[in-house]
């Protein structure tokens, strides 16, 4: 038998076995380690900090439930939030994040190794980066075998749509839900293969861990029956799948229940469904194909089929009579603007302001997923080659997972996982043809097996994973006959399920191989080299501290948040209300330790658009709603002097937006623009935008800084007025190094009892004019 | 205790006056102009002296002693007898005398026909002076003395000045009076005087012409106040005097009718001891709240609870220099708000302990911040304000009924479910094997 | 130029309306109304009597330019469905309906208005509130409302809207699109009939995936950015790619999803096709040609991606 290069062999199977296996162990570890070492430029270029906005709050939840234990977390009222209203915080979140690093904590402490809350809080996201490697190597290992797993298992380590939300520090539930995903479908397809209700339990743990932990669990909930209601249209129905899916669905609804957050929502609501129509369908099957067993008539069987299908229908209609007689809550407002592209920019303006909720543009996919975003078609026609039923699953999740991830910026990372397992797939394939060093020939196939499958890394031994190797054999038997043939014929082939194909498999020559085998492993280095890249440039700023370039190129870090909030916490007293947009709630929660009226858990629209209201209104319209939520401090981001782009003057409009949404007679929209319909802040901007509190706020002295030259706005790129706005019912108390921050005091009222603007005035010696005593005598009506 | 010295306060006038502390201090500047000599007032000031307090006196022009000194009030009250005066020193400046207001001074000004700045200082204080040079003109009852000079009768306003004094002299202009709550009037003119230039008759009717015409406002009649106290939010109190002659030894013994001296001499003092905090001066000493049969206060209560708040409050004994238990106010009010008051009660004093007011309620329905707030407002006293924050939290998991009456169907059904399991599973085991039909007849089940 | 004195004529109206009664400009208005089913077309007199200062009445009116010559697509796609909306007032029970007026204020029929109110855009709705009676605001805010089109130029958010000014909701129903129910149902129908022929490619696995690959494929090159955000196919003076890392044209979706695909391919053809040509010289061939195609199209994408993203570092061939 002719082969491509010599292989040792004089090795026993056994030898080879063990090998491999110590070789994956050392690979898995290797990959882990780099995907932990990939998420630490963050800690490294800036410091062990927590990020952006969200994970501020996750961290303060995670520390009341360090100090104060589980049962305080859950009660937990959060009376700073939200003032005055506050906020039950313990069942409005999916405490599993708060839960895993608690328990983290206290093992930690239980070893007597007295880690910081915070680092842990900080490390999370890493270390669960490489759980999730783990979780997605044993699912492709379900898919292909452990060489696909291995491959996939690096892929899903380094990519950049990951990293995006799991680097050091960006504490959020995405950290640890990813993981929890791709190991609650592991369980789920072992389960569905094996039949084991053991399985389907563990599936059922997951889900619940998974609903514990993120309200994308909503995805499990539909991908999961949507997986079973294909396998059963296409005829696949089978006693695992009854199982599988039945102990999955008894075991984790009543789980998925427990959460405060969730409670009866998998009974109620739209979203949950179609796991319970298909749990049903599921039962009547299950009887249908019980009775067909029994009964012989085909007759029978045939009404019996029908009898389904009505059943099947009359559920459907059930559902939808539920739903209009309202005892079944319609789709939410975030699920349905997943279908209706155009909802959430007219119904819930807070969402669509939010970045993260934008659709994706191809360049994003790209930098992302570099060159698997190409692999992973090729990976789902592999998977549509062998239809074996989990590759119905990996199919089912590609095509959902790719419209989501079209339609939500965020959503990018349910489709990551899927990306890498089917790019695994086809690219291991490519290199298992390509590393077999058989050439097709006329040949005994019996020897060869074990040779052929050494550099695959493929063991005999897990059998329900085999079928990879089954196929192979097939091939093998198949290569006897030989014939020669020309492109369609080998298409013909190729697309011939695996197994019945009658022509010889393989590659002639070294060259070939080299060639081919060069030019995949370049793709590999390439997108190991993109992925450090983009993690290190683009993913890994903390946007709590800023990095710009100095001219020497040296890094020049701008702190100003942080300097802003210590003021707060250092100058100001422990109940001091602070008034900001809702963007900067849990930064000042978490940061400066002092209560605000808003945060970005934006539950109560009113609460958010008063705000709104106040900061689009003038001075004497905005000082008695300040006075009256007891605020003491103002707090807003103004960019205009380095030109940070994200700051509130850019956020205006969507502030006007939600308070017009409330007040529609107060604030309108359109005020607030030029007549030409300009958004403009330099002389000619509309009056309404002229006095609003947030403009006096961002340009109050602003033109002083520039002595007599024109104060140019360097986000907007306008000049602003010489003289700029004046305030009577503010003081300035704090500006930041690089007026990022600037912090406003809200005036008492005068104690002689006049309104601020004359107490000013006075202050500011002007003369008031004479008035006159009150009418005497009323005129008699 | 209190009605009685009211009765004998004529006759113990000066042995009580004797006695009398302010609460605030016992530092008194005297802005005194030149003009008027400080002996014009020897009563005034001496009786200010028996009272305790220390004067100092100072010409508006020389610049020491300083008012404030390194944002430091440097006297406790400040006279300011200074009618004529148009340039003060740079440090009396109207702010200056409004910011001592936010350092709890108290202020006692004179005013006068003339134009000078406490003219314009008064216009913050929301009183309303008539034209420069206008003088308050009365002439009733027929007397020897000029129009401008007037007996006034000054009945006990807010039981500051003490009850049937005679009439007491006045000359100089009337304040009329801005709508603003703080204003105090200590003195109102008499009905038939009117403010007027020159004492001629003549000018009273063409200032009459002027007035209904030019839609001027009228300056006269007992809607005028001519002695104005005026209480700031930080509690300081300012009292604007029409004329300064009022104070003058002069007008003190100045005969009414005959063998009846004027009122003049126990009308100053008792606008000096109103003024300088001696009396109707009311402090909030403690708050307490807590649970019903609980005493600690707890830092957050749980919707509809029931909570007790307590307030002591005393008031200021100028004699024995003493803060003792008060329990006079019968309208004190309780706000429990959040945004809006949910719950607005009276809070009346406990009988038998004095200076203790309480309450019991029962917290609404409904979490938040909430502020147990005291707002009490009256002409004349202390502004009592006290605002307590609370949480209003949730009840706890395990604070919830355990076993609901309602839910009994739901324990039923899963109990028998797995009852019924248990038995099934039982049966199952116990099937015989050689009758495959009963045991498939039992799985179709 | 020549237009400023001709206004000044126009104007001349508006002193001449002040001095008319409320009373009877109501009734005028009524008239007006009932004459052209609820729809008041208004020149600058009328539209003084509509904003009488002691109005009793609530009015929404719409500025417009209709004419072609104004060549104003917004004016012509928001005109239909005000008509609508005035259209089912004009249904509501007399009492209420002659409280609140729907009136279309063209430019070309009343320049001197659109003068006087100093509009330099169409189409404008504004909605002014009655200046007396019972239905005045509580803020006596006289001056109109502007409507917000911030939710596009559809009736059904329209009456919504104006709902929240007229004494009683407008009871606008959207009219029911026969035609799209119609052609639902046709297709439907047909698939049913038909659905003999379709079974088998219903029925095979490889017709399911290429609409699949070819769903995810379009997918991940941004088709939904373009749909979403109504990017157009290509930008203006004909470039095709759009500036900006967060940005695309439509066209880019072909060819980047086109170069996925062939990419794709070459990576099946190696992988499926090639190890089953016997004939060792063609085959070598077929692997020289599709690793050459992969590595081409490769760094074609890669200068692609580096002309969206500028810093960019890396780059292959080209």
């Amino acid at each position: 038998m002719p082969l491509a290069y010599t292989l040792p062999s004089n090795l026993s199977p056994a030898t080879v076995a063990n090998t491999s296996s110590l070789l994956r162990i050392v690979a898995l570890a290797l990959i882990s380690g780099a995907a932990i070492a990939s998420r630490l430029f963050a800690v490294v270029n800036f410091e062990s900090i927590i990020h952006e906005f969200d994970p501020w709050f996750n961290y303060r939840a995670t520390r009341v439930l360090a100090e104060k234990g589980f049962y305080a977390f859950w009660n937990w009222f959060d009376h700073t939030a939200w003032y005055p209203l506050g906020r039950v915080v313990g069942g409005t979140i999916y405490p599993g994040l708060m839960a895993t690093s608690g328990v983290i904590y206290n093992v930690l402490h239980a070893l007597n190794l007295p880690v910081d809350i915070r680092n842990i809080c900080v490390l999370l996201a890493p270390g669960f980066s490489a759980l999730t490697a783990w979780s997605t190597y044993m699912f492709t290992k379900e898919m292909k075998d452990e060489s696909a797993g291995l491959l996939a298992a690096a892929f899903i380590g380094i990519a950049p749509g990951y990293i995006s939300r799991s680097v050091a520090g960006s504490y959020d539930n995405e950290a640890i839900a990813i993981f929890l995903l791709m190991f609650t479908f592991y369980c789920w397809i072992k389960a569905l293969k094996t039949g084991s209700v053991l399985f389907g339990t563990l599936t059922a743990l997951f889900y619940f861990y998974m609903v514990a932990a993120w309200g994308g669990y909503a995805f499990i909930t539909n991908m999961i029956p949507l997986h079973a209601l294909t396998l059963i249209l296409m005829g696949r129905f089978s006693s695992r799948l009854y199982t599988a899916y039945s102990s999955w669905y008894a075991i984790g609804t009543l789980a998925s229940m427990q959460v405060p957050f969730v409670g009866f929502q998998p009974v109620r609501t739209s979203e949950h469904m179609a796991a319970l129509g298909v749990f049903g369908l599921l039962q009547i099957v299950a009887f249908a194909e019980l009775v067909r067993a029994h009964v012989s008539s085909r007759h029978f069987q045939s009404i019996l089929f029908g009898s389904v299908i009505g059943i099947g229908v009359l559920g459907v209609f059930a559902f939808a009579g539920l739903t209009y007689k309202g005892w079944i809550a319609p789709w939410t407002g975030r699920f349905y603007s997943l279908w209706d592209t155009g909802y959430a920019k007219k119904y819930i303006p807070i969402i669509a302001s939010v970045s993260e909720h934008q659709p994706t543009a191809w360049p994003s996919f790209f930098m992302d997923l570099q060159f698997l975003i190409f692999l992973f078609p090729a990976g789902v026609i592999l998977c549509f080659r062998e239809l074996r039923d989990e590759h119905v699953f990996v199919i089912i999740y590609a095509v959902v997972a790719s419209y989501f991830a079209g339609v939500m910026v965020r959503l990018m990372l349910t489709l990551t996982p899927v990306v890498c397992v089917a790019a695994a797939v086809a690219f291991s394939s490519l290199l298992d043809t390509y590393i077999d060093p058989v050439e097709p020939d006329v040949l005994a196939p019996s020897t060869q097996a074990t040779e052929a499958e050494v550099p695959a890394g493929d063991s005999p031994a897990n059998a329900p994973s085999g079928s990879a190797t089954t196929s192979k054999k097939a091939k093998k038997a198949a290569a006897a006959d030989a014939s020669s043939s020309g492109l369609a014929s080998g298409v013909l082939a190729a697309m011939s399920p695996s197994g019945k194909s009658a022509k010889p498999r393989g590659i002639f020559g070294l060259d070939t191989r080299i060639v081919v085998i060069a030019n995949a492993l370049g793709m590999l280095l390439f997108f190991v080299l993109h992925c450090t890249y983009v993690t290190s440039s683009a993913y890994s700023s903390p946007s709590v501290v800023l990095a710009s370039q100095n001219p020497d190129g040296s890094q020049h870090i701008i702190d100003d948040f942080r300097e802003a909030y210590y003021w707060l916490r250092q100058n100001t007293p422990q109940d001091a209300v602070v008034m900001s947009w809702w963007d900067y709630g849990y930064q000042i929660a978490g940061m400066a330790d002092r209560p605000t009226l808003v945060d970005n858990n934006t539950w109560n629209n009113t609460h958010i658009a008063t705000v709104g209201k106040a900061m689009s209104s003038p001075e004497e319209v905005a000082y008695p709603i300040l006075r009256k939520h007891d605020v003491d401090y103002v707090l807003i981001i103004f960019g205009g002097l380095i030109g940070y782009s994200g700051d509130d003057i850019n956020k205006f409009l969507w502030m006007v937006r939600i308070a017009q949404g409330v007040w529609p007679e107060e604030i309108q929209e359109p005020n607030y623009f030029t007549a030409k319909g300009e958004y403009r802040v330099d002389d000619q901007a509309a009056p309404a935008m002229k006095n609003s509190l947030m403009y006096k706020m961002s340009y109050y002295r602003f033109a002083e800084l520039y002595g007599g030259n024109s104060a140019v706005d360097r986000v907007r790129g306008q000049q602003v007025p010489k003289t700029g706005p004046t305030l009577d019912y503010l003081d300035e108390a704090f500006t930041s190094e690089n007026w990022i921050v600037r912090i406003y005091q809200v005036k008492k009222e005068d104690l002689l009892g006049r309104d601020l603007k004359t107490a000013n005035s006075f202050d500011q010696g002007k003369k008031r004019k004479k008035s006159k005593p009150l009418a005497r005598r009323k005129a008699v009506v | 205790m209190r009605f009685l010295r009211k009765l004998l306060l004529p006759v113990l006038a000066l042995a009580s006056l004797a006695l009398a502390r302010s609460s605030t201090g016992d530092s008194v500047l005297i802005l005194l102009d030149p003009s008027l000599k400080k002996e014009n007032f020897s009563v005034f000031f001496g009786d200010l002296e028996n009272k305790g307090y220390q004067l100092t006196f100072r010409s508006p022009k020389d610049a020491t002693p300083e008012i404030i000194k390194d944002d430091v009030a440097q006297f406790a009250h400040v006279v300011v007898f200074a009618p004529n005066t148009k340039t003060f020193a740079a440090d009396v400046t109207p702010q200056a005398l409004v910011s001592l207001l936010s350092k709890n001074t108290n202020l006692l000004l004179a005013l006068s026909p003339k134009q000078t700045p406490l003219t314009s200082l008064a216009s913050e204080f929301s009183l309303i002076l008539p034209p420069p040079g206008t003088p308050l003109i009365s002439h009733f009852p027929k007397r020897d003395t000029p129009a401008t000079v007037i007996p006034v009768d000054a009945p006990a306003a807010y039981d500051i000045i003490s009850p049937n004094l005679p009439p007491v002299w006045f000359s100089g202009v009337p304040q009329a009076l801005g709508n603003n709550p703080m204003l105090v009037p200590l003195l109102k003119a008499p009905t038939h005087a009117f403010a007027s230039d020159g004492d001629s008759d003549s000018g009273a009717d063409a200032l009459v012409e002027a007035a209904e015409k030019s839609g001027e406002g009228l300056w006269a009649g007992s809607s005028l106040s001519l002695v104005t106290g005026f209480q700031a939010l930080t509690n300081a109190r300012a009292t604007w005097v029409g004329g300064v002659e009022m104070f003058s030894d002069e007008f003190f013994n100045k005969e009414i009718s005959k063998g009846v001296k004027s009122g003049n001499r126990q009308f100053a003092s008792d606008v000096a001891a109103w003024t300088f905090q001696e009396n109707h001066v009311l402090r909030i000493d403690t708050v307490e709240h807590h649970r019903v049969n609980e005493t600690l206060p707890s830092e957050t209560y749980t919707i509809n609870d029931r909570v007790t708040y307590t307030a002591y409050i005393s008031k200021y004994d100028s004699e024995l220099d003493v803060w003792e238990p008060y329990s006079g106010i019968k309208d004190l009010q309780l706000e429990f708000t959040m945004l809006d008051p949910h719950i607005r009660t009276s809070l009346p004093p406990v009988a038998g302990e004095p200076g203790k007011y309480s309450v019991t309620f029962r917290v609404p329905d409904r979490h938040g911040v909430f502020k147990f707030v005291i707002d009490y407002k009256r002409k004349g006293w202390t502004y009592l304000t006290s605002s307590t924050v609370v949480p209003v939290v949730p009840p706890r998991h395990d604070e919830y009924p355990r076993f609901l009456s309602a839910a009994w169907p739901y324990y039923a059904g899963a109990f028998s479910t797995s009852a019924a399991f248990v038995l099934f599973v039982a049966l199952w085991l116990a099937g015989d094997d050689r009758e495959p039909k009963k045991s498939k007849g039992a799985k179709s089940e | 130029m020549l237009l400023l004195p001709l206004l000044a004529l126009l104007s001349l109206p508006f002193c001449l309306a002040a001095s008319i009664s409320a009373e009877d400009a109501h009734q005028k208005l009524v008239k007006l109304a009932a004459a052209n089913n609820g729809l008041i077309k208004l020149d600058d007199s009328s539209y003084n009597l509509l904003t009488h200062p002691k109005r009793t009445w609530s009015s929404s009116i719409h500025f417009t330019a209709l004419d072609p010559r104004r060549r104003c697509a917004p004016c012509k796609e928001f005109d239909p469905s005000f008509t609508a909306v005035a259209k089912s007032w004009s249904q509501v029970p007399a009492s209420e309906r002659d409280t609140h007026f729907f009136a279309t204020a063209d430019f070309d029929n009343a320049m001197g208005t659109f003068q006087k109110l100093g509009m330099q855009t169409a189409p404008v709705l504004h909605v002014h509130l009655p200046a007396e009676g019972s239905r005045r605001p509580a803020s006596g805010r006289t001056a109109p409302i502007v409507y917000d089109f911030s939710n596009g130029f559809d009736a059904g958010p329209l009456a919504e809207q104006l709902s929240q000014y007229t004494p009683v909701p407008i009871p606008y129903k959207a009219p029911i699109d026969w035609s799209k129910y119609g052609t639902a149902a046709g297709v439907t129908l047909i698939f049913l009939s038909t659905v003999r022929l379709f079974l088998p490619i219903l029925r095979s696995r490889w017709a399911w995936a290429i609409g699949i690959v070819l769903t995810s494929l379009v997918m991940t090159s941004g088709f939904m950015f373009v749909r979403i955000r109504g990017m157009p196919n290509s930008g203006a003076n004909g470039q095709w790619i759009a500036p900006g890392y967060q940005n695309q044209f439509g066209q880019e979706v072909q060819v980047v999803s086109f170069v996925y695909g062939l990419l794709a391919s070459g990576f099946l053809m190696l992988t499926l096709v090639t190890p089953y040509q016997t004939n060792p010289y063609r085959q070598r061939l077929q692997v020289y040609l599709w690793s050459g195609v992969i590595f081409v199209m490769f760094s074609v994408l890669i200068s692609l991606f580096r002309v969206k993203n500028r810093s960019y570092p890396f780059k292959l061939l080209l």
